[in-house]
């Protein structure tokens, strides 16, 4: 059913655009019978005539525009020769040619998100969560999609549990086993700290202290390095005199630093 | 919009810092300890009750379920954002392409067509409201 449809709408589809080639590019003075009436099939539509050598303007054939033929749209008619003309689109209409993230102002989100690195880890977003979150949910059954697809019984509100339902919660004293400590095991805190740190200096705005921090440290290291090339430079100077071998050596490495002073 | 998130973040701290001190006092029992268990597991109802009440207050509030995955996965919820905003960015990209193609396809057929149906292509433009031939 569905090739016999799409045959027939083919075949009204090529007749159709027949008319339409023919009208577009000028109905001719002698227009060929449709390929039915020779009794084809839906063939090729016939070529349009050869544009000139020259290509002028004026070298066109002339065309029966303004007569629309005889199976065109009443709608059409206004169209001139041209069949099927719909409206443009309106240019204040909102397409993907305009940056849509712009346009919703949404700038700020995808330079947060997109314009840094996205810790991959749910304990990055929730730091302050205590136990182990990064484990998947379906290890311990914790997963909320198994919460939407099995939805707990409720029984419509929560009463605050009384006196004779609180003789339920008597524990036994002592600590609990090893198996059940889940709340005590934590995600590695060595990573949190070097996330942190990284966090920190892709703000856009880093708070004092740290900046300081680094500047002290950067200081620490400058005030070390003389200190350090003083000591390489003694301990040469030392080689050098040892080794009478190699006396211009022990020189010129020492102008060289000198030089970096 | 920004108070009513605020309010139930709130009530969802207060509610896991409750879970976390009934985790201390049970992970290592004392007879001493049983009143404050009591009071704990009370202020739980009532954390509860808190919660529940801030569902009215949201229920305008629509989740993707794929942010559901991400966590199960015990991945950042932010990377679903992140990857949303990239996909829109690249398919708003290849939109503009293909509408910027069809422009210039647009403007270079009637360009040609201009020069093979000078009075057609003419009476085209009027209809369309176009004065000058595209260049």
């Amino acid at each position: 059913m569905k090739t016999t449809d799409a045959r027939h709408r083919d075949r009204a589809g090529a007749e159709e655009t027949m008319e339409n080639f023919s009208a577009l590019f000028g109905a001719q003075a002698d227009p060929p019978p449709p390929p039915s009436a020779l009794g084809f099939g839906p063939g090729k539509p016939p070529p349009p005539p050869p544009p000139p050598p020259g290509g002028g303007p004026g070298t066109a054939p002339p065309s029966t525009a303004a007569t629309a033929p005889p199976g065109a749209d009443k709608s059409a008619a206004g169209c001139g020769p041209f069949y099927l003309m719909r409206e443009l689109p309106g240019s204040t209409e909102l397409t993907g040619s305009t940056n849509l993230i712009t346009h919703y102002n949404l700038e700020h989100s995808y330079n947060k998100f997109c314009g840094k690195k996205v810790k991959e880890k749910l304990s990055n977003f929730l730091p302050d969560l205590p136990g182990m979150i990064d484990l998947p949910g379906s290890h311990d059954n914790s997963s909320l999609r198994s919460l939407i697809e099995k939805p707990p019984i409720l029984g419509g509100s929560f009463n605050p549990i009384t006196g004779t339902m609180l003789a339920g919660f008597r524990l036994h004293t002592g600590p609990l086993p090893e198996q059940c400590r889940l709340m005590h095991i934590q995600p590695p805190k060595k990573k949190n700290k070097h996330k942190h740190k990284q966090s920190r200096t892709q703000d856009p705005v880093p708070p004092e202290t740290p900046s300081d921090s680094d500047h002290k440290k950067k200081k620490k290291k400058k005030e070390e390095d003389p200190e350090r090339k003083r000591k390489k430079k003694e301990k040469k100077k030392k080689k050098n005199r040892h080794s009478p071998d190699h006396p211009g050596v022990g020189g010129s490495q020492a102008s060289s630093s000198s030089s970096l002073r | 919009m920004a108070e009513k998130f605020d309010h139930l973040e709130e009530h969802l701290e207060k509610f896991v810092e409750n879970i976390r001190q009934l985790g201390i006092i049970v992970s290592d029992f004392q007879p001493s300890s049983q009143a404050g268990l009591n009071q704990k597991l009370n202020f739980i109802v009532t954390g509860l009750q808190d919660i529940d009440k801030c569902r009215q207050q949201l229920h305008d509030i629509t989740v993707p379920l794929e942010v559901f995955e991400y966590i199960d996965q015990g991945r950042n919820p932010q990377l679903y954002t992140k990857e949303c905003l990239e996909r829109a960015l690249a398919k708003n990209e290849q939109v503009k392409g293909k509408i910027d193609t069809m422009k210039k396809f647009k403007s270079l057929l009637i360009q040609e067509l201009s020069k093979v149906f000078p009075e057609d292509m003419a009476k085209y433009r009027s209809i369309r409201g176009e004065d000058h031939a595209p260049s």
